[in-house]
């Protein structure tokens, strides 16, 4: 199975699932969308969501948040924008076709990045999370759920299942839990906060960055000039 | 599919995220072409369709421009 995953086959599957995504994926993804809400709600503030799809996560935030939403495809974002306009959702400020690694926003402009089963079908897994950081202001989240590759025969089991259609949506199902540690150990001003798998079978993920100010960057360039004591 | 008005609030983009949106090349900013429903990026040469209130930030999708 070659990994190469280009923009246009995805941009494809998921213009053919658009119409029925929720009804198929809407319980299965249920667990892990409550957990990467809550997880940005507890900072807040202005929230981005990468790959928000049919915007069926979008009303599961509170008011007080200001959301925008951006996906590779259109007809995805067509069915969120009924939904916003349908649920009066006031607190969506934007709603925009995207490709998540060459995002077009401004540096240091959301607090929180949400990203759910993206990172693990995008071409380029390190330039997105690199964008991702760019866009968050220091002190912000990144919060990603994704599944990782099996480590145990019961989830294997259920990726074997499941294999068929995630490679479909353009997810690799052996996508290594490695590559996001090491990314996050390259950055300066990127620290790990957290790794939770999800019940019921540790499939998912819920991953956390936080972006430090530069200044107070963990560890790294210290030169020794001007120490400070 | 109930469309009753012509002022249908999806068919505008917010100005707080016109605020926040560069060319997704240069990160530069850009010129918002209301009658068009247009953004327009110089650095690139580059003009962004906004279609039904939703900014296309796609290079593939834009005009060029001179």
């Amino acid at each position: 199975m070659g990994d190469e995953l280009d923009k246009a086959t995805i941009t494809k599957a998921y213009a053919r699932w658009a119409p029925v995504y929720d009804l198929v994926f809407g319980a299965v993804f249920e667990r892990g969308r409550i957990a990467a809400t809550a997880a940005a709600e507890r900072i807040g503030g202005s929230i981005l969501e990468v790959g928000v799809g049919t915007g069926i996560s979008l009303p599961d935030y509170s008011n007080a948040s200001r959301l925008v939403g951006v996906d590779i495809s259109e007809p995805m974002l067509r069915k969120a924008q009924e939904r916003v306009a349908e649920k009066r959702l006031t607190n969506v400020h934007g709603l925009a076709v995207m490709d998540a690694a060459k995002l077009a926003f401004a540096d240091n402009c959301f607090d929180v990045v949400v990203a759910q089963y993206v990172i693990t079908a995008v071409p380029d897994p390190e330039g997105t999370l690199d964008e991702f950081s760019r866009v968050l202001k220091p002190g912000g989240e990144i919060v990603l759920v994704n599944h990782i590759g099996a480590e145990t025969g019961l989830r294997r089991a259920f990726e074997m299942w499941f294999a068929p259609v995630a490679r479909r949506l353009g997810w690799r199902p052996e996508f290594p839990w490695g590559r996001l540690r090491k990314w996050a150990a390259r950055q300066q001003d990127v620290a790990l906060i957290e790794r939770r798998p999800m019940p019921p079978l540790g499939h998912f993920s819920l991953i956390r960055y936080g972006k430090i100010a530069p200044e107070t960057a963990r560890g790294g360039i210290r030169t020794g000039v001007g120490k400070p004591g | 599919m109930a469309a009753t008005s012509d002022e249908s609030p999806a068919a505008s983009v917010d100005p707080k995220l016109l605020e926040i949106l560069v060319c997704p090349l240069t990160k530069t900013r850009l010129e918002y072409d209301a009658a068009k429903q247009e953004l327009i990026s110089r650095a690139a040469k580059l003009a962004y369709p906004i279609r039904d209130g939703i900014p296309i930030m796609l290079p593939e999708e834009a005009r060029r421009i001179d």
